[in-house]
């Protein structure tokens, strides 16, 4: 039971195993705080589309389960980007339309499709949560990489006197600005999917 | 023919029970948004003004890129201007100060969908830098990258549409000042 949870971090990891949700992968890891704000976003909307699908799997039809899966994920996309519109203004406005793009997210129709649909709430839960901290994770490693040497700070949320920003002397002012842009987004993903793959095959080579 | 009102009937009632919902949702927290949105409203135009007092609000009926705009009543005058300028993501709302011969003062990017990162550091009011003291015929708004310093211009790299968007929105507003300026 507890593998269903922990597959989704290393293993199975959405982004660099299974290659799912690319997309905004790419386009919100420009910063720290943008990356942890998807995640949570989508770590939310990922466990109810999850529950429910699971809950109704027998009540949809077969020929209308994919539109059926659309509209409660759609659903809670549109409770999600309302709350933050509504309870945290800066988060939404810096993630913009990237929050209503969780709907198109391929990881939650993926998992509503290849998981949730054959199996129970509870481990559905747990499936939604693995993968959704795995995705989180992932989005955390790439937004790092990109912030530190792309723009040379890391930005967290604002606390108090603290702005949330945290500048690394050396690279803030001469940064690798291309790591920022879209080519060094490609590029980082490119390596840590490498990466993964050789540790993948290594570890492949060990076993056996 | 049965089965297909079946599975028709189930997904609208999928459909019907996540409309409830939504409209549930929306009625709790829209008041909120709104409330939000008039607080940073008012929060930027205090910001724009640079504590000139704020005048009434003027709609401004028929003109694409000016939305309406505040009077300043100061000594030194001038106005602030709601303008909408097209960016990468769609239209951005932008307030700017203008004095009465066309000099922008100040600006802020507000709503907008600019790509985190790119365009959206138009939001950084450093990056307004560029336009300010620009407007009037001595000094036009730089509509195009070549007409900024090379420091300025590479910060732009990246986000072209965003700045030109703004720019073209800006100058707009320097037009519209000068134009009612000059009929009072």
């Amino acid at each position: 039971m507890i593998k269903e949870f922990t597959k989704g971090l290393l293993r199975e990891n959405p982004i660099f195993i299974i290659v799912l949700g690319l997309c905004p992968a790419l386009a919100v890891s420009t910063q720290v705080v943008n990356a942890l704000g998807m995640g949570a976003g989508v770590i939310f909307v990922l466990l109810g589309s999850n529950i429910f699908v699971s809950l109704l799997k027998d009540f949809i039809p077969e020929k209308v389960r994919i539109p059926s899966y659309i509209v409660i994920i759609a659903s809670f996309v549109t409770i999600v980007d309302l709350a933050m519109r509504a309870y945290a203004p800066s988060l939404s406005k810096s993630l913009g339309v990237f929050v209503q793009l969780i709907v198109v997210n391929c990881i939650i129709l993926g998992r509503a499709e290849a998981f949730a649909n054959k199996n129970t709430v509870g481990k559905s839960v747990l499936d939604a949560l693995g993968m959704g901290i795995g995705f989180t994770l992932a989005l955390l490693v790439i937004a790092l990489i990109r912030e530190v040497f792309g723009a040379g700070t890391i930005t967290l949320f604002a606390i108090g006197n603290f702005d949330g920003v945290i500048k690394i002397p050396g690279l803030v002012d001469s940064p690798a600005r291309v790591i920022g842009l879209s080519a060094g987004a490609l590029l980082v993903v490119g390596y840590l999917k490498a990466l993964f793959t050789w540790a993948q095959n290594k570890k492949r080579g060990a076993s056996s | 023919m049965k089965s297909m009102v079946a599975v028709g009937g189930k997904l609208a009632i999928i459909c019907i029970v996540a409309a409830v919902i939504l409209g549930f949702v929306n009625a709790v927290t829209e008041p909120v948004i709104i409330e939000n949105k008039k607080e940073q409203l008012q929060h930027a135009l205090e910001q724009v003004s640079g504590s000139r007092p704020i005048g009434e609000r003027v709609d401004v009926p028929d003109n694409p890129v000016v939305k309406d705009y505040y009077p300043l009543k100061g000594p030194e005058g001038g106005k602030i201007l709601e303008l909408i300028g097209t960016g990468y993501g769609g239209d951005m709302q932008i307030l700017a100060g203008y004095n009465d011969n066309g000099e922008i003062f100040s600006v802020i990017l507000m709503d907008n969908q600019e790509t985190p990162g790119l365009g959206k550091k138009a939001e950084d009011p450093a990056y307004m830098k560029k336009y300010i003291g620009t407007g009037t015929d001595e000094h036009p708004v730089p509509l195009r990258k070549d007409q900024l310093p090379q420091a300025e211009a590479d910060a732009v790299t990246g986000a072209s549409i965003t700045f030109m968007g703004l720019a073209n929105a800006l100058n707009t507003g320097a037009e519209f000042v000068k134009e009612i300026g000059e009929t009072k």
